[in-house]
């Protein structure tokens, strides 16, 4: 009967009990002055030592099994950890990339020595990893990859540039999509395939790129005549673009596509109690329908990816509603704190704001852009 | 939920495939009432599915019955389906018994007077008095009946309570807020549907449509125009299944299901504009045109739109109530849909 598949799901109370703990764990850690909270807390706000206290309590690497030093818990549970720290803006870009795609990618493609060795350290919050897609010709044209992969007796020699890999500059791996031989005709998507680098190898050079926040969370990274071993190409070699679609669905329903800026609400909502005007009701009202909306939406898919269906199309749509969503939410937010004398703001308020209002761009680049997202919709409803 | 394969469901679908084929919507705009698509619902009891086995019904599913209304709102149904379910479960909630036809429904704090849906063509009016606690049933057919300006093609009539006397009355224990959110999650559940409805015309229309030698599907203007609106779509059909999630979870107390049922119907309100606009666009000037289908969604949804309050008056309620409760309530609700009450 209807056009896309998102199932909805009944609140569970066990999930419940989990969020409870996160959030004392978060007020402690937030009011002992241990982080300041900030928007876009995945992407930009990333803190080695937070990492290692979410590793101590369990709450990275929930899904994978203990024997990788993981905790058998279910993809929902992930989802309320996930939830809960982006709505404090904690520091958890460090660790976010390898615990949300790269450990399910070595479970499913890696080695039982990478196993062994990778996944604990990322479940520790010790170990992070870089996305290698974008490169400087090709950005939302992904197909259009031209860093190489040769081989050699040795392995794979890497030669090349990356753009746009957040946080690689302190990630110890990147999964970089890579071409290991030539384009079939005028089919790019043969011939990719996705390779695991670790980026203290001889050859490679990581460069900061500062943002206009001032932000230096993303780089640029070349590769040199790096030599990788054989047993890092993940996956199948010439399957590189099957396996990246797949991981997409996952990066891109998430609650971080809607929640980023969740934060500049809260602290408003805070600031604004008891004195706010019936327009900023209105607007309040309106952002809540919506950000409960998504949640249904994202949950459902969240749903179907802990039963091993990986909904692209569906996903797209989250994460088209969700970003349009988060730059609305910000600017909604400007307009509701005018019921308060500028003068009033808190010293947070006012950083947050700022911190919102400048990291807002990327929220419909990242992941795929809007234009993207609305393509592959487009072409689930047979017009493409 | 909204299980369109239930037995509920599943019957009304096939009266409504079977007995409201494209031209009867046109038919019933002319004058033409179709009474026999209302006569099978009726002998399939469809209308009672929400009256309780000791008042005469078969006390349904909430979600099948949701089925049922979404598969009415599809086939752009002209006769108050959705509006007797709604009547007969206030009935049914004050212990009476259900109407004897088909029944539209109102609300009145104070006013004496109320715009009703379908007024011109339901035999019987119930009314939630507020003030008193109490559900009233009158008889329409009695009433002196003129139609009002009404954007629906289904119409509306003023109804003036005061002078009328009613057939019956029972005092009830449920709130404004409980008959609120039934009646705000029917709307959700109609919208969504007619959402759907009119996209699936648009799709076919671009893709048949050739223009500057090839289909209209083929323009990306025109593919990112449709995937915006089947974002919204999608949108409000997961909106509508949470709210009717809630009243099915809260059946013994449906004001429960209220702040899940405004979110609906404030997520969809504002989607209309996002979602017509595109449908009309991309149709050019046929969709314009009274002898084409689109409209017999597209003038429902603006009307259902501002039934009851628009989508500016449920946002402020909705905001009010929220800035009230702590930010913690607030996230609450967000993330699991258990809002408290305030």
């Amino acid at each position: 009967m209807q056009r896309f598949n998102f199932p909805v799901v009944q609140p569970d109370p066990a999930l419940e009990d989990l969020r409870g703990e996160l959030q004392a764990f978060l007020k402690e850690e937030r009011e002992a002055g241990n982080f300041r909270p900030e928007p876009e807390c995945w992407m930009a706000a990333a803190d080695p030592k937070f990492s290692r206290k979410m590793g101590k309590r369990g709450w990275i690497g929930l899904t994978w099994s203990s024997q990788y030093g993981g905790h058998d818990k279910s993809a929902l549970e992930r989802y309320i950890v996930t939830e809960e720290t982006l709505r404090s803006g904690a520091p958890v870009a460090a660790h976010w990339i390898a615990d949300r795609q790269h450990a399910p990618m070595l479970l499913a493609h890696g080695t039982e020595e990478q196993k062994l060795d990778i996944l604990p350290r990322i479940a520790a919050g010790e170990c992070y990893f870089a996305i290698g897609l974008s490169e400087p010709g090709a950005g939302s044209d992904l197909a259009n990859v031209k860093t190489k992969a040769e081989k050699v007796p040795e392995g794979w020699k890497v030669n090349g540039q990356k753009i746009w890999s957040s946080g690689a500059h302190m990630c110890h791996y990147m999964v970089a999509l890579l071409r290991t031989s030539p384009a079939d005709g005028r089919n790019r998507h043969v011939g990719l395939s996705q390779i695991m680098i670790d980026l203290s190898l001889p050859g490679v050079t990581i460069k900061p790129i500062v943002d206009l926040s001032g932000d230096a969370h993303f780089n640029e990274v070349y590769f040199e005549d790096v030599i990788v071993p054989d047993d890092c190409l993940l996956g199948e070699e010439g399957g590189g673009w099957k396996q990246v679609t797949g991981e997409l669905a996952m990066e891109r329903s998430g609650p971080e596509r809607f929640l980023s800026s969740y934060i500049t609400l809260e602290t408003a909502l805070h600031q604004l109690n008891g004195k706010m005007g019936s327009d900023s009701h209105a607007r309040l009202g309106k952002l809540i329908a919506s950000l409960r909306t998504l949640k249904g939406m994202s949950w459902g898919i969240a749903n179907l990816l802990d039963q091993g269906v990986s909904p692209e199309t569906e996903a797209a749509l989250v994460k088209d509603l969700g970003n349009r969503l988060e730059n609305d939410l910000t600017q909604q937010v400007r307009a509701m704190l005018n019921d308060l004398p500028s003068e009033d703001w808190s010293p947070d308020m006012r950083r947050i704001m700022n911190i919102g209002v400048l990291r807002s761009p990327p929220n419909t680049l990242r992941g795929g852009t809007t234009e993207v997202m609305r393509g592959i919709t487009a072409r689930q409803l047979g017009l493409r | 939920m909204i299980n369109t394969e239930g037995m509920v469901a599943e019957t009304a679908t096939k009266i409504y495939t079977d007995l409201c084929a494209r031209d009867v919507p046109h038919e019933a705009e002319a004058g033409r009432y179709p009474q026999a698509l209302w006569d099978a619902l009726t002998e399939n009891g469809l209308p009672l599915a929400w009256v309780s086995e000791a008042n005469g019904g078969f006390g349904a599913d909430y979600d099948e019955t949701f089925g049922a209304i979404w598969a009415s709102a599809q086939a752009a149904s002209p006769v108050p389906f959705a509006e007797t379910l709604i009547a007969n479960w206030m009935l049914d909630r004050a212990g009476l018994a259900p109407a004897d036809g088909s029944a539209s429904f109102a609300l009145s704090g104070h006013t004496p007077s109320a715009d009703i849906p379908f007024g011109m063509h339901a035999d019987k009016i119930v009314l939630f008095d507020e003030a008193h606690h109490e559900i009233s049933l009158f008889d329409n057919r009695l009433a002196v009946r003129s139609p009002e300006e009404s954007l629906s093609p289904d119409g509306m009539t003023q109804f003036i309570f005061s002078g009328h006397l009613a057939e019956q009355s029972a005092k009830t224990d449920l709130s404004r807020r409980a008959i609120e959110a039934l009646i705000l999650t029917v709307r959700a559940v109609q919208m969504a549907a007619a959402m759907e409805s009119a996209l699936n015309m648009s799709i076919d229309y671009v893709t048949q449509r050739e223009q500057f030698g090839r289909p209209l599907s083929k323009f990306q203007a025109i593919q990112q125009q449709l995937a915006v609106a089947a974002s919204e779509c999608a949108a409000a059909t997961m909106a509508a299944t949470q709210a009717a999630s809630a009243i099915a979870r809260h059946a013994d107390d449906p004001e429960q299901a209220w702040h899940e049922a405004v979110v609906a119907k404030v997520q969809i309100g504002h989607s209309i504009e996002a979602v017509t606009v595109p449908f009309h666009q991309v149709h050019g000037a046929m969709g314009y045109t009274q002898e084409y289908d689109l409209h017999h969604y597209t003038r429902r949804l603006w009307a259902w739109r501002d039934a009851l309050g628009n989508e500016h008056h449920w946002s402020k309620r909705l905001g009010e109530t929220l800035a009230v409760t702590s930010p913690d309530h607030v996230w609450k609700g967000v993330t699991t849909g258990q809002w408290i009450a305030s």
